[in-house]
Order: structure tokens, then C-alpha cells, then sequence
């Protein structure tokens, strides 16, 4: 599918359709038709082989029935709590006050956005307009799309906009005051800045890379504007270019990212042959309009910090605190945005009362004073009060599934292994 | 040490140990067998002489005491029980080779190795290949039904490849997705000999492969589903007569 002009696009829509036709349509008209014309033929494809075809059901199948609870955005204002599910491929809706009794197996959202139309697979995470209230959500490694979706927006759907965003784009935010769009990309590690309506194959305002910026696997992204900051959560995988970002694009961004939906849409960057580093996970703090190879103001990072796998990250301006979901160590970490080096957070919520279990997303709601965290291990949306700290219940709960049951976790299983001494099957993710 | 992005993952049974690729730090991860939790690798391979290049999957070579780690055009051979920054032993690299290096497959027995190829192709290599060489067999063209090869795997007694072929990159849910086998012995533009896929199986995009030739099980994992799938397949895993 070419990208080219905005708006508008010619396609070829072929196959199973009977005719070939060539139609000028809206580019999420186009999406949707040529995604119905995949599936179609996916259905009718007969493959030919020489000894024969095994169409045969599995013996066995290993599958979590439950939702994946990847990002959370909360609106307090419109009663709007925003989940993506990166296992069932869904974006949810659930109202602030939601709360799952003991009993009941789970709350059904208000509003589900998903299937083939939606152009959504591996989300990861989620904004909310706050004066518009459409919801913005990045997939990350399988569909390089990042698609918004009116307030209105419901079942399989067409989103009302795409932008095309490189491969692994995770953590994304917004600058509602310069209407600018903030997304991460884990590697080549990245922070791109967009015009905030930007679609199509729009090329970004600006980006920030380079060995001097030590982003490493960057996820979470959150802004404060307040003191014009930029903050990212890093995983520590770093690649080393021996200066600023290479590139090796030779054409325009907009003809290299529109050039084909079959190619990897992975930025393209020569690193210096051979290097490679693990270093300890960080928050790094940036100017908010730092762009090229520019250093972090500070980086939070040592063994007193507690990071693992720091996912998202949200700020309370007002309180001058940076929240962090710390997936790896079953937590939420808070420190201050003045906060430097090897430091210990200022709390931490962790313990069996708190139900946090590999928290992935994470949204303040300023308003009420309350902590929303989007846990992937126990597909429940747990709710504290700003202030809490230590091994606290939450104020209310919203579960996807059973309160028994444990998320399997299984997201984007790229690889298989058997370990034949244990009988056991390996399935990294 | 481990990334949100592992696209492969193999056992070593004879020295009981799990490796795994991280491609954004570089290098290859090998634990111990049955490690757990936030257990540390014992031995990690990273590092200028490497030559690695955003390794994404693996195999290994018991036998030979070899790991087979495709790149960006090349494959790179190490010690099994390399560690640290080492050179590779060796390296297919160069024109003549056709190599893309997305992913790769060992035959001990036979002495080859199967890996990707441009466009959309399979190359079966000598198993001491070495520098600018051209590959024994290539498969590849309209008769293969390739779109895409993810995750590689070798059943050797039966000297036959496993593949997973996912479709097309970026559609959601895309035609011409299946499980496809060759033999090693294949060449030019031929069908597989098997595959799995249709209605029945249930797969959509099947992005990995593991076999068990023990209980004459391959492993099959789906994207689109997020799930594990085993298919029990005795046709499949009926030995060759070694060659003479």
C-alpha cells in the first residue's frame, strides 16, 4: 500500500474481490479494503505442496483467554479509562469509578475497539485527547502504524487517522500547549516528535538520537511542561553510532516510510560495527525540545534506583514527582524530578496488598488525586491515592479476568524452543 | 540481560544450557539450563571482534560445538563455548553467497545448514562454508509460496527443514501463511513437501518452529493468536537412509 499524498491514495484492490479495480479512496478507506481483501484471500488460500497439506487440529494449545493490560490513559473529566490489550489486540474503555467485586469474574468494558479494520495488533500505548478525547495508540514491532480513533470509535473499525511511525515505536505522550506528539522507539533507540495531527507518512518536526543522548531501549515518555522537561524510562540496551545517529536514508522520510507496508519500517541507522552494551535501566531527563545528539539534563541510574524494565512513566507537575512502572520488580517507583544518579525512590509501591504484578501502563489522574496502574500479569487496572506508598491495597480495582488466574503473558511470540532434558517448551517474547 | 525482543531461543541438551539473541545490546545471551527468575547468563558474547550486527535468532551445532548467528548478509560461526568478544571461526559473507541472514537452521549430520537468501529464498550451505561462497541449493520463486521466513528448524534423520512463514509483513492477518518443510535436497522452484496450515489448524501467523522428533511434535507459535500450538505429526518424522 503506498502512502503517498495525504488523504487521498490510489490502491489496487485484487484477489478474491472478482474485479480489479483501481479507486481513489480516503486513506482509512483504503486500509480497511485492502485489509478485507488479505483476509479474503488468506481464506481461500490453497497451498500446494508434494507429499500433502496437515490441516489438522492441534493436540495441544497454549493460550491466555484473558487481556494483557499493556498502557492505560485516564480523562477524569469525561469518566474515560483507556486500556490497550496487547494480547487480544483491543483498545478497552471503562468508567473511572469501575470497581470488580470480589466475585465477579470481570468488568466488561463500556467500549471495545478492535479487529482486523482497526489496524491495532501489538499496543502498547495510549493517549486520550483531553479536548477532542480520541485516543491515540502505538503498536509496536507488527503493525508500524500508529492509529487515532474518535470518541465515538467502536467494534472493528477503521481508525479515523493513521500515521505511519517506524518499527518498535512504544511510549507515546503529548505537548497539548505547541500541539506537538512525543513517541519513543526502542531501537534504533529514538525519541521522535510529530505535529500532533499528523497522518499518513508525515515526516517528524524533529528527533532525538545519538550516542551523547544514552537513550537505551527507550519505553515510557512523559512530559513536564511545567519545568520544560522531557523524560524517558530506558531499558539499557544501547548500540553505539561513535557520535550522532547515521542515516542511512537516502531518499525523503515520507518516500522511505510510505514505500511499502511489506518492508520493516525500522528507522535506518549504520551503527559501529561490533559494539554493543548492557547498561543499568534509567530515567533520563532532557530539555523538551532537546532534539539531535544532545545530552540528557540528568539520568537516574545505579542499584538504589530499583529499575527493571521501567516501562511507562507519567509526572505530577504540581507535586514535582516522576511515577514509573517498573514491570520486572512487580512495583511503582516514584521519585523526584529533580532527582540525580544512583538514588533511592522517594516510595514504592510493592507488596502482595498492592496486586501489582508486571505493571506495564500507568496515568495520574490529577483531578481526584489518584495513581492508575495497567497491570500484564493479572489483567487488572489497579487505583491508588497519589500519596501511596508501601504495600497498600488499592482503592478500587477493574479486572479483566478471573481474581484467581494469572496472566501467561504470551505477546508477539517470535521464537520456540524445546528443552528435551525437562520436556519443557520455551517461549520467549 | 534479556530484551522485550527475542526472536529466537534454542537448548543445548548436551551441556544443558539455553541461548538466546539480544539484538539491541549486541550479543548473544547463554543461560543455564532450567534458569529462573532474574538469573544472570553464564556466558554472554559481545563486543567489537565479534562482528555481531543486531543478532535475531541462532542455531546450534552440538555435535560440531558450533553457533551459526545470521546478520545482516553474513552468517557468523562461533564456539559453542564461546565468550566474551570473540572472533567468529567463521564467516559466509559476500556476493556470491546471496545470503540476507534473517534466519538459520544446522544439520549436524549431513554437515549443512539452511538459511535465508534473497528475495525470498532458502540456502542450504556446506556446513564449513566459509567467505565468499556460493550456496549447494537454493529454493526459492512462485512454486515455493514464500512470503516471509521467520524461525528456521532441522529435523536430521529426516534431513528435512521446518519454516515458519508468517505472510506478508504489516497485514494483519495475511494470506499464504503455513509451516512449510523441504529437504535439504531440494533446489530451484519447488513446492514444499509439507506443510501445515488451513482451517483446521487454526493458524494465522505462525512466527515459530520447534520440533520433538521424540514424540513427533512440532511446536508452532502464532502471533496473531499470542499462543503455543503442538501438532502431533508422525508423517513427517520418518528418517532418510544415510547416504553411502
Amino acid at each position: 500500500m503506498n502512502l503517498k499524498g495525504k488523504g487521498s491514495r490510489l490502491i489496487v484492490a485484487s484477489g478474491l474481490l472478482a474485479a480489479t479495480a483501481l479507486i481513489w479512496l480516503s486513506g482509512n478507506q483504503a486500509a480497511a479494503l485492502a485489509q478485507k481483501a488479505r483476509s479474503a484471500i488468506a481464506e481461500a488460500f490453497q497451498v500446494r505442496t508434494r507429499a500433502g497439506n496437515l490441516d489438522k487440529k492441534p493436540t495441544r494449545y497454549i493460550k491466555d483467554p484473558n487481556p494483557a493490560w499493556s498502557s492505560i490513559a485516564v480523562n477524569a473529566e469525561n469518566n474515560m479509562v483507556v486500556m490497550t490489550d496487547e494480547n487480544l489486540f483491543r483498545i478497552v474503555e471503562y468508567g473511572r469509578l469501575d470497581n470488580t467485586p470480589p466475585a465477579a469474574r470481570l468488568t466488561e468494558p463500556k467500549r471495545i475497539i478492535g479487529g482486523d479494520q482497526t489496524r491495532t495488533e501489538m499496543l502498547c500505548g495510549a493517549y486520550i485527547d483531553p479536548r477532542t478525547l480520541d485516543v491515540y495508540v502505538t503498536n509496536n514491532d507488527t503493525q508500524d502504524w500508529m492509529p487515532v480513533f474518535s470518541r465515538n470509535a467502536k467494534g472493528n473499525v477503521a481508525p479515523d487517522r493513521l500515521l505511519a511511525t517506524p518499527h518498535r515505536t512504544w511510549g507515546i505522550t503529548a505537548d497539548e500547549t505547541r500541539q506537538e506528539l512525543y513517541v519513543t522507539v526502542q531501537f534504533p533507540s529514538a525519541v521522535i516528535v510529530y505535529r500532533k495531527t499528523a497522518a499518513n507518512n508525515e515526516a517528524p518536526l524533529r528527533t532525538l538520537e545519538g550516542d551523547a543522548t544514552e537513550l537505551a531501549d527507550p519505553h515510557g515518555i512523559a512530559l513536564d511542561v511545567k519545568n520544560d522537561l522531557l523524560i524517558t524510562t530506558n531499558h539499557g540496551h544501547r548500540r553505539f553510532y561513535g557520535g550522532a545517529a547515521v542515516s542511512t536514508i537516502t531518499e525523503t522520510w515520507e518516500e522511505w516510510i510510505g514505500k511499502s507496508t511489506a518492508d520493516l519500517n525500522s528507522l535506518p541507522r549504520r551503527y559501529l560495527p561490533g559494539l554493543g552494551k548492557f547498561e543499568m535501566p534509567s530515567i533520563n531527563i532532557y530539555a523538551r525540545n532537546a532534539s539531535g545528539n544532545t545530552p540528557p539534563l540528568r539520568v537516574i541510574k545505579g542499584p538504589k534506583t530499583q529499575l527493571n524494565w521501567p516501562s511507562h512513566v507519567a509526572v505530577h507537575e504540581e507535586r514535582g514527582e516522576i511515577f514509573v512502572a517498573n514491570d520486572a520488580e512487580d512495583s511503582i517507583l516514584v521519585f523526584r524530578t529533580s532527582d540525580s544518579g544512583d538514588v533511592a525512590p522517594t516510595r514504592v509501591i510493592k507488596g502482595a496488598k498492592t496486586r501489582v504484578k508486571n505493571p506495564t501502563g500507568l496515568s495520574l489522574d490529577v483531578k481526584n488525586g489518584e495513581l492508575w496502574v495497567a497491570n500484564m500479569g493479572n489483567f487488572a487496572a489497579t487505583v491508588y491515592p497519589i500519596t501511596a506508598n508501601g504495600d497498600v491495597a488499592p482503592l478500587r480495582m477493574i479486572r479483566g479476568g478471573p481474581a484467581d488466574q494469572v496472566g501467561l503473558m504470551i505477546g508477539n511470540p517470535g521464537a520456540v524452543g524445546y528443552d528435551s532434558k525437562r520436556q519443557q517448551i520455551l517461549v520467549p517474547n | 540481560m534479556l530484551s522485550r525482543t527475542m526472536h529466537d531461543i534454542r537448548y543445548n541438551p548436551v551441556d544443558d544450557e539455553v541461548l538466546v539473541p539480544n539484538p539491541f545490546s549486541n550479543a548473544i545471551l547463554i543461560f543455564r539450563g532450567g534458569a529462573s527468575g532474574q538469573e544472570a547468563p553464564i556466558r554472554i558474547i559481545q563486543g567489537p571482534n565479534t562482528e555481531l550486527n543486531s543478532p535475531d535468532r541462532l542455531d546450534i551445532d552440538v555435535v560440531h560445538r558450533e553457533i551459526f548467528v545470521p546478520g545482516r548478509g553474513n552468517v557468523l560461526v562461533f564456539p559453542l563455548d564461546g565468550d566474551g568478544d570473540v572472533r567468529p571461526k567463521r564467516v559466509i559473507r559476500g556476493p556470491d553467497t546471496q545470503v540476507d541472514g534473517t534466519s538459520i537452521a544446522v544439520d549436524p549430520l549431513h554437515n549443512l545448514f539452511a538459511t535465508t537468501g534473497r528475495d525470498r529464498a532458502i540456502l542450504i550451505f556446506d556446513r564449513m562454508a566459509n567467505g565468499n561462497v556460493k550456496p549447494l541449493h537454493v529454493i526459492r520463486g512462485p512454486n515455493t509460496q514464500i512470503d516471509r521466513i521467520n524461525q528456521m528448524a532441522i529435523y536430521p534423520e529426516g534431513k528435512l527443514l521446518v519454516v515458519a512463514m508468517p505472510g506478508v509483513q504489516g497485514s494483519m492477518e495475511p494470506p499464504r501463511v503455513f509451516v512449510g518443510m523441504w529437504s535439504l535436497d531440494d533446489d530451484g522452484d519447488i513446492a514444499p513437501k509439507w506443510t501445515i496450515t488451513g482451517k483446521q489448524t487454526g493458524l494465522k501467523k505462525p512466527f515459530a518452529v520447534a520440533l520433538n522428533p521424540e514424540h513427533k511434535e512440532i511446536y508452532v507459535t502464532d502471533m496473531r493468536l499470542n499462543g503455543v500450538m503442538t501438532f502431533f505429526v508422525p508423517e513427517v518424522f520418518k528418517p532418510v537412509p544415510p547416504a553411502k
